[in-house]
This record gives structure tokens, C-alpha cells and sequence, in this order.
């Protein structure tokens, strides 16, 4: 346990000193995320909110704006995680990705800790803007003191499982930062992030149904919007944790694959 | 010991094809090499590249499969147990790669330290005593980025001895390094196998570099391992030419023709070139030592001798040789 904790720290270490190094890129993980969310925000003005309005059935004018609030927040969780599994490849270019293979490191610990690591640096700055954005849009209605944290932590735990996932699928090939355009804008539009899945039609609703940040953005929004009781989310917790775990197990599978993979074909050094 | 058995290593490489029907060949990098790899000895990796040399350390540091043969270190095998054999081996490379560059050198080194289940007290020290070893400890605090080539190779040098190994694989340990930097690195290699018993298998292309660090030599071509054999023992066995190098201040026609008939009598060759001096060069080549009967020759001719000097072959030459034969 130890170990564990000494190399997450030691990742995160190196992660802030090689990817955070300048108060630019805190900047612009603040302000990047903001300027989304308040085009997204005006991007609703041109059109009807009001009670007729095909939105009004499952979301009301007055919750938009902690709509799209907590709908940002968990996508910048993702958001970041993507962006750092597609940082694998500096790994491979550096020679660095050897490195750590021809140790006897736990692979699944240094995925999770980079994912971690990423995740944290990456979010703390928006998070904290959020809090500040949602007291002062008002409408809160937290299911009590403990919502706050517990969101956080399921999006969290969430962003790292999916994270730890996809640099899985970026250790399969150089050529993976496609998947970047493939999973990037489609859980932005699929996930809920900016409209509630039940508005979509049956297909639309099937694909946001494979990104975890349906059923966390779902988990969040009733602790911070609805203050529905911990019993009465207890469902939606319990299919996000099967989701995570379903997850977490195709992460060890592929891995194991990825590594057998590698060592066969020699890829970790192609870049 | 690290025990390389019959290892082969075969690549599937895709062809030009099209969209639907992908062609594949396969392309044999290593086949059927063997050596050991002894504590406190240096054995030297040699061949033109692409001979497969970087694919066996690879295989060796667990990075790579081998298709077919076997790989065991200390007794565990590197495919099975990789975990174990992970433990007790590690790679330096040339160049600047495999570091982070906006980490310091101390960074650097408690990153990779805590990929080895190193940390507090104990991976603190060991930083301090290799940086004190590498002497980088001045700049351990500076970004690796601010760092001159020689001393990201330092570092490598560091890196690849945080885990304590048994066995380390060094791939062109010195390559592009000014000549004291690189002299200062091979005084280290040796220390580490000498003093430190560590077992090295170093490939590089500098022959004088093998030539002075390695006890043992293999050379591999084409993916073969094609000779084994002490440096001195490989460049005696192939019988390669001596060539004896004299200058002279003047060349008469009948010297000219003992010359000639000296170098047929020795099995040898001889060539005349002028110099910029407006001295004349003689080299007789040859597998017999030549130096008497051509001082003798010399003497009888009156001619005074200005310059003399024998070149032995090296083991540049006999890779060359042994490239050229198995090219042919």
C-alpha cells in the first residue's frame, strides 16, 4: 500500500511538473471550460425556453443555467481524462512509455495514477468556479451537506475509470488519437451535457447510454438539483457503480492485451 | 546469469495493399541467437545495422517476445516471469530520449525510482549517491532540458541504475558524445563490472569502445550471431592482413621491384603512394610480419627510413570482413 501511494504521488509529481508547468495552462483550463459553458448558455436565447417549449417537458428555463452548470462540470471531468490518454503518445515519442514497461511497475496502478494526477490538476480550478457560479445562479436544492463531496467524488471516481480506459485503447496504437474525435464531441452531445438524454430520440438515447458520463451526470444532478435522498438514487448509483466496474474489468483485459500486444509487434517504440 | 537459448524474433510487417485485402511478410529479425551473460564481465554486442542487435536487448529487457527460444534470468524465465526478471535488469540508451525534460535530474530519478517500488529514506539516498556517482549532483536540481548532451547521457546512466540491476543493457551508450565525456562513461561501464559486479552487454558502434571495455565479443549480422570470441582472439582468428606502413625520401625503380618481389614472396600486396612532402609511401599487406626482411630490404638500398609503423586489424575490420564474406 505503500508503494501505491509513494507511486501516485510520484505520479502526480511528475504530471504536474510536466504537463502543468505554467500558470497559462491553469488559465486557460479555466477559462476554456467558462467560455463553453456561457456560449452554450446564450446559445438557448434565440429559442423558446418558456413553459411550450419542446424542453419545458424535461427541464424547466430556470434550471438551464445549473443544467448546463453541473452538465460542464462532469463533461470537463471526461474532458480532461481524454486529453491526457492522448498524451500516451508524447510517451512513445519520448521514449519514456519504455521506461515504465520494462518495469515491474503495476500497469493498472500508473494508468489510474496518471488518470489521477491529470484529472485533479485539470479540474480543481473549474470545479472551484462552478461552486462559486452555482451559489450564485441559485436554485440549488442539495439532497444535504454531504451532496457536494459525493458528486465530486462520483465524478471522480468516474472521469479516472474512463480515463484509465482509454489510455488502454491509445496503448494499442500510435495511430489512436483519432478516437479523440470519435469520443469527444459525441459524449459532449450525447452525455447530457447540454440537454437531458430523455429529450433524444430512441438511437440518440442508445449511444449516450455507452458513455459514463450519462449515468454520473444523471447521479449529480439529482444530488445537486433535485436533493433527491441518497435511498431514493440509490438505483442510478448502483447501475453507475456496475457501469465503473464493467468497465474497470474490460480496462484489465485490454491491457493484459495491449502489453502482449506490444512486446509482439514492437509498436512501443514506433511514434 | 542471464542465458539467451536458441532465440529467434520474427516481425509481422504489413505490405502495400489494398483497403481489403492488407499483405503481410514476415521479417526475421533475430534467428537462433545464444550467449550468456556472466556478473562482473562485459560482453560486447557488434554488427552493421539493422544486424538485430537493439530487438535482442529488447527481448533480454522483457520489452520484446522472442517467437521461439527461451530467455532466463536468474533462473526465471523473462516471458513467464517477467515480473521477477524486471526486477533485476534495466536499459540505458544513447541519445537523448527516455528522460523527462521539464523534470530536474533528481525528479527524473524519484519518478522512475517509485516505478521500482522505491521511496522515502531509502529512494532519497540512492538519488543522492547516484547523482553523486554520475556527478550531476551540482545540477540535480536543474531541469533536464537545461542539461548539455553529455550530461542527459549521465543521467540515463542514473536512471538505469536506480533499480540496482544485476543485469544492464547498455545500446550505444556514448553515441554522439564528445571524446572526454564518452572516455569518462567507458571508465564507469568498466567500474560498474568490475567493481560493482554488475553483468553489462553493451553494443556500440565505436570498435575502439568494445575493444577496451568488452571481455567477451559476439557479432551478429543479418540477425545471426556469426562469431563469438575475445577481441583479440576474433581479429587473430580471421588471419586479416597487417598492413606496414614506411615512408622513405626517395624510390629507385630496382627498390620499386624488390618491393614487388618481397610482398609476392610474403603472400602479401604492396602500394606506392607520394606524398605531400615529395617523400614516397610505401604499405605492404600481408597475414606474415613483413617489418624484417623490408628493414633489411631498406638497409640494402641504402634508403633511409623517415617514417614506420604497423597497423594491426581491428575488429572494425573483421565485422567488415565477416559483412562483406556473408554478403558475397
Amino acid at each position: 500500500m505503500k508503494q501505491l501511494t509513494a507511486l501516485l504521488w510520484a505520479e502526480i509529481q511528475k504530471e504536474h511538473r510536466h504537463s502543468f508547468h505554467s500558470k497559462m495552462v491553469y488559465f486557460s483550463l479555466l477559462i476554456w471550460p467558462a467560455i463553453m459553458f456561457v456560449t452554450a448558455y446564450y446559445s438557448f436565447a434565440p429559442f423558446r425556453t418558456g413553459a411550450d417549449s419542446p424542453l419545458a417537458r424535461f427541464l424547466s428555463a430556470e434550471q438551464l443555467p445549473l443544467f448546463l452548470l453541473t452538465g460542464y462540470l462532469g463533461y470537463i471531468f471526461f474532458w480532461c481524462l481524454v486529453q491526457s490518454a492522448w498524451q500516451m503518445s508524447f510517451e512513445r515519442q519520448a521514449g519514456t512509455m519504455e521506461m515504465i514497461f520494462i518495469s515491474p511497475v503495476n500497469r493498472l496502478a500508473f494508468l489510474y495514477g496518471r488518470s489521477l494526477s491529470s484529472l485533479v490538476e485539470g479540474v480543481w480550478l473549474f470545479f472551484c468556479f462552478t461552486l462559486l457560479a452555482l451559489l450564485f445562479v441559485g436554485g440549488m436544492h442539495p439532497s444535504g451537506w454531504w451532496a457536494i463531496p459525493l458528486a465530486f467524488f462520483v465524478l471522480l471516481v468516474s472521469a479516472i475509470v474512463w480515463g484509465g480506459f482509454l489510455s488502454v485503447l491509445f496503448l494499442f496504437s500510435r495511430d489512436a488519437s483519432f478516437l479523440y474525435t470519435v469520443l469527444d464531441e459525441p459524449m459532449l452531445i450525447f452525455s447530457g451535457v447540454r440537454l437531458p438524454p430523455l429529450a433524444f430520440p430512441l438511437w440518440a438515447k442508445a449511444i449516450s447510454f455507452c458513455f459514463p458520463l450519462t449515468y454520473a451526470l444523471q447521479l449529480v444532478r439529482g444530488l445537486l438539483m433535485e436533493g433527491a435522498p441518497l435511498s431514493a438514487l440509490a438505483p442510478e448509483l448502483a447501475l453507475l457503480a456496475s457501469v465503473l466496474l464493467l468497465l474497470v474489468l474490460v480496462t484489465v483485459v485490454l491491457l493484459k492485451k495491449a502489453e502482449k500486444h506490444m512486446k509482439e509487434t514492437g509498436n512501443m517504440v514506433m511514434y | 546469469m542471464l542465458i539467451v537459448e536458441n532465440v529467434r524474433k520474427v516481425y509481422h510487417v504489413k505490405e502495400k495493399g489494398s483497403w481489403l485485402r492488407q499483405q503481410w511478410k514476415e521479417v526475421e529479425a533475430v534467428s537462433d541467437v545464444s550467449f550468456r551473460m556472466v556478473p562482473g564481465k562485459i560482453i560486447g554486442l557488434l554488427g552493421i545495422n539493422g544486424a538485430g542487435k537493439t530487438t535482442t536487448i529488447k527481448m533480454c529487457s522483457t520489452l520484446l517476445t522472442p517467437t521461439s527460444g527461451t530467455i532466463t534470468v536468474d533462473g526465471y524465465d523473462a516471458v513467464k516471469e517477467d515480473r521477477f526478471v524486471k526486477a533485476k535488469v534495466n536499459m540505458i540508451a544513447g541519445g537523448e530520449r527516455m528522460l523527462y525534460w521539464r523534470l530536474t535530474g533528481r525528479e527524473n530519478l524519484h519518478y522512475f525510482g517509485s516505478l521500482y517500488g522505491l521511496h522515502g529514506g531509502a529512494l532519497r539516498s540512492r538519488i543522492d549517491s547516484l547523482l553523486l556517482q554520475v556527478g550531476l549532483l551540482d545540477a540535480a536540481d536543474t531541469p533536464v532540458e537545461r542539461y548539455s548532451k553529455g550530461m542527459k547521457q549521465r543521467l540515463q546512466i542514473a536512471r538505469g541504475l536506480i533499480n540496482d540491476p544485476s543485469y544492464l543493457f547498455l545500446d550505444e551508450p556514448t553515441l554522439g558524445l564528445d571524446a572526454p565525456i564518452a572516455r569518462q562513461l567507458r571508465k564507469h561501464v568498466k567500474e560498474l563490472a568490475v567493481a560493482h559486479g554488475k553483468a553489462i552487454l553493451l553494443t556500440s558502434h565505436y570498435i575502439h569502445e568494445v575493444e577496451e571495455l568488452c571481455d567477451e565479443v559476439y557479432i551478429i549480422d543479418k540477425g545471426k550471431l556469426v562469431a563469438h570470441d575475445t577481441p583479440a582472439q576474433l581479429t587473430q582468428s580471421l588471419n586479416l592482413e597487417t598492413a606496414l606502413h614506411v615512408v622513405i625520401p626517395a624510390l629507385s625503380a630496382s627498390l620499386d621491384l624488390d618491393l614487388h618481389k618481397l610482398a609476392v614472396r610474403c603472400g602479401g600486396s604492396r602500394e606506392i603512394a607520394e606524398t605531400d612532402e615529395h617523400t614516397w609511401e610505401v604499405t605492404l599487406r600481408g597475414q606474415t610480419d613483413m617489418t624484417t626482411p623490408l628493414l633489411s630490404l631498406l638497409a640494402a638500398h641504402q634508403s633511409p627510413v623517415l617514417r614506420l609503423h604497423t597497423q594491426q586489424p581491428s575488429l572494425e575490420d573483421v565485422i567488415l570482413h565477416m559483412a562483406d564474406r556473408r554478403g558475397a
